[in-house]
């Protein structure tokens, strides 16, 4: 990771930014609605963090090596709406596809058992109810740490 | 119903609340098929969006809207690659989109 940085830094123009976009551990929220009533909230059982734990690492090297100044950050929440939970699964289970990290089976369950009972509230409600998955961002700037110079 | 992602705009309102987009040539570095990409590059001078996955590049390159198809450009290629060919100083802007 921190080699990656190092290659960015080299492609950005010195007068150019990064800025990086990863979840914010344990900050996972599954809902349902119908209309504006919420019927549903619970926490989505977080993974260890680890990839994110490393990012933040590699991020925070380059920062303390000066290749990059973080300018600017700031958390935005992003919210995946689907009309079931099948529809939602289908989703993640594209982009979990590339995950390559070890698969933990307890997690899986517990993820799965969650889902259950958010299909049991959806069919409960019957017509209208859609399932939201709410997670937050971290968004950064950073600024490669050129000499005044070079800008010129 | 289809999925709905960020309905609400809040990652490209982040995003330009952070940075100017406008006339900027950019990467992307893990664009996937493209969902943040649409939403900035109407403002962008070029967009290089990279991914290492083929499937991903080949949804975006297949739901790429007309109107952004002559300043995005998707390539399937790992970002050490893609590092190696090309020359420094390129870009204005690089977004490592939940990718690092």
């Amino acid at each position: 990771m921190v080699h990656a940085l190092e290659e960015i830094q080299h492609l950005l123009k010195p007068d150019g930014c990064l800025i990086d976009i990863h979840p914010v551990p344990k900050s996972s929220l599954i809902n349902v609605y119908q209309g504006s009533r919420a019927l549903f909230a619970e926490s989505y059982p977080p993974s260890d963090g680890e990839d994110v734990r490393q990012a933040e690492a590699a991020l925070a090297q380059v920062v303390q090596r000066r290749l990059f100044v973080i300018e600017r950050s700031g958390e935005f929440d992003l919210t995946t709406f689907a009309s079931s939970v099948a529809e939602l699964r289908e989703f993640f289970a594209k982009i979990d596809a590339y995950d390559d990290g070890p698969k933990d089976d307890a997690l899986e369950a517990q993820r799965t058992a969650q889902y259950a009972r958010v299909e049991e509230i959806m069919r409960a409600a019957g017509d209208g109810a859609e399932v939201a998955f709410h997670e937050r961002g971290r968004i950064t700037r950073m600024n490669p740490n050129v000499r005044k110079e070079e800008l010129i | 119903m289809t999925i709905k992602v960020d309905p609400g705009n809040n990652e490209p309102r982040a995003l330009f609340d952070l940075a100017d987009f406008n006339g900027q040539r950019v990467l992307e570095i893990g664009c996937g098929d493209g969902r943040l990409t649409w939403r900035y590059a109407d403002r962008a001078g070029h967009v290089t969006a990279i991914d290492a996955f083929a499937e991903s590049i080949a949804r975006a390159k297949e739901n790429i809207p007309d109107e952004l198809k002559d300043h995005v450009e998707f390539r399937h290629i790992a970002f050490e690659d893609f590092a190696a060919k090309s020359e420094s100083s390129t870009f204005d802007r690089a977004i490592l989109s939940w990718s690092l």
